[in-house]
């Protein structure tokens, strides 16, 4: 039975290969490209809109509200990141319906790879708002004593982000796998409907996750700010 | 759990990419047509405030006129019903003056016609009287009242005083006027009765006088001895007169009084 997409392999030269990964990915990637493009190409700006575009409009500001809810900022800068975290994965997850279709986050590397980016793209918005010394302070607060337990929690959750969504989605592929040799009919069905359920909510929290982490770093390093600031004020005033 | 770290890498670029192709193609155009829509729905509000603010305006504006138009039409109205009143006045004083006028004139034309009936009426029963009274003493008239008559101007001539008898002596002009012809006998024995009194040198003209109805008269240069029925009708005419005059203006004040009374109900009705 296969578990990860990975060992599909469909064209190899040397050490490069091309698995059943990388080409379903590809296929979400054209999927989406395609579809937002068909539909953004004449968008309108008037009280009236196509079915199409509300349903993006809709998708879009479902992000951004979430957005803001979760880090309290502009949703601007994040959307993209964010957005497309969320939309990639459950557009993968969501196509499990499709008969011989191998999600690709059911792939530890893809959800490795996404967890990397959220890896990179915390630090990165944290210096991109706040500078790389306000971002760097943060892992010895509040004593350098807690450095190491700072990066140990930076790395250990972003495999804890990659392992749950690799896991949900693997483990629904397989037990559909199973269930497919065990009783054929009906059950699987069954499954698989709750496979596209489980699926959803991994998008969604996989994105909410990687947007608590974004804004919590960031956030963190305004507290800190703010409360260096007034101590300082303290100060000057005395 | 196996991780194929080229397919890692690929992952990572291909959601690199996806992301960039997301935010060209999906992110951007629906934010920024959404932002655009949010736009113009904040311009139309922004225009339909602009033009509910206008109609205000506009609608205190009409108000105000309305307020000023309708205080104008009170104006006018008050204005109109100051001269129709003026007016209503006006003609009423006309037609009083003129039903006045007119009944002034009925009832001169009625005091006219009365009196000239009463005139009429007087004269014609004075007329009619004396002609009666003339008939009837014509018919009487025989020989005894002639002398009756003539006693009478014998006793007038005797009751005169000197003075009096000499101006009809002196008289260049002695006229006997009788209401009936005279024969012979009884002038001459007129002239005697005349002479004996006024003397012999007088000579008495003799003329009959119809006006006297039934009488003697004896004129000398303005003066005049007589006695006439026709005295007599004349004071019976005079009093009748007298008496119809009364009655007429007796008659006037009631009709006055009625007509004062008719002009207070008149009033009363018109206030």
């Amino acid at each position: 039975m296969t578990i990860s997409p990975d060992q599909i392999v469909l064209w190899q030269w040397g050490w490069l290969h091309i698995n059943a990964t990388l080409a379903y990915t590809w296929l979400i990637m054209l999927l989406l490209t395609l579809g937002s493009w068909l539909v953004t190409r004449r968008l309108s700006t008037g009280p009236e809109i196509s079915r199409w575009q509300n349903l993006l409009e809709v998708v879009v500001t479902g992000l951004r509200d979430q957005i803001r809810d979760v880090s309290r900022q502009e949703p601007g800068p994040y959307l993209p990141f964010v957005g497309t975290l969320f939309v990639f994965i459950a557009t993968s997850n969501l196509l499990t319906i499709v008969p011989w279709y191998l999600p690709p986050t059911g792939s530890l590397s893809t959800t490795t790879a996404l967890a990397l980016c959220v890896l990179t793209a915390v630090p990165l918005y944290g210096v991109l708002k706040r500078g790389a010394v306000g971002y760097l302070r943060h892992y010895v607060q509040p004593t350098p004593l807690m450095l190491p337990f700072n990066l140990i929690g930076e790395l250990s959750r972003t495999v804890a982000l990659a392992v749950r969504l690799y896991g949900n989605i693997m483990s629904g592929t397989v037990i559909v796998g199973i269930l497919i040799s065990l009783t054929p009919f009906l059950f699987p069905i069954v499954m698989q409907l709750l496979g596209l359920l489980t699926g959803m909510i991994q998008a969604y929290i996989f994105a909410v996750l990687a947007m608590v982490y974004i804004a919590s770093a960031s956030s963190a390093h305004r507290q800190s700010d703010e409360g260096l600031g007034s101590r300082g004020e303290e100060n000057g005033s005395d | 759990m196996q991780i194929d770290w080229l397919t890692v890498a690929a992952q990572i670029v291909n959601f690199l990419v996806l992301v960039w192709l997301l935010k060209h193609f999906l992110y951007g155009p629906v934010t920024r047509a959404m932002a655009r829509r949010e736009e113009r729905i904040a311009e139309r509000v922004q225009s339909a405030r602009e033009r509910e603010e206008a109609a205000e305006r506009e609608r205190e504006r009409l108000h105000e006129r309305m307020d000023h138009l309708e205080d104008r039409r009170d104006a006018v109205l008050e204005q109109a019903r100051e001269e129709a009143d003026g007016e209503k006045q006006r003609l009423l004083e006309e037609a009083r003056a003129d039903v006045d006028d007119k009944r002034e004139q009925w009832r001169q034309q009625l005091r006219d016609e009365q009196d000239a009936f009463l005139k009429q009426l007087r004269r014609q029963t004075a007329e009619g009287f004396a002609a009666l009274a003339r008939k009837a003493l014509s018919d009487l008239a025989d020989v005894r009242l002639e002398d009756r008559m003539f006693d009478t101007l014998d006793k007038q001539l005797a009751g005169l005083d000197d003075d009096e008898r000499q101006q009809f002596r002196n008289a260049r002009e002695l006229v006997v006027s009788t209401s009936f012809a005279l024969e012979d006998d009884r002038r001459g024995r007129l002239r005697d009765l005349i002479q004996q009194h006024l003397g012999d040198g007088t000579k008495p003209d003799f003329e009959q006088d119809k006006a006297l109805v039934c009488g003697i008269a004896l004129t000398a240069d303005g003066r005049r001895l007589a006695w006439s029925l026709a005295d007599y009708l004349d004071g019976f005419e005079r009093k009748l007169t007298a008496h119809l005059d009364q009655r007429q203006r007796e008659s006037a004040d009631t009709e006055s009084e009625t007509d004062t009374d008719t002009e207070r109900g008149k009033e009363a009705a018109t206030s």
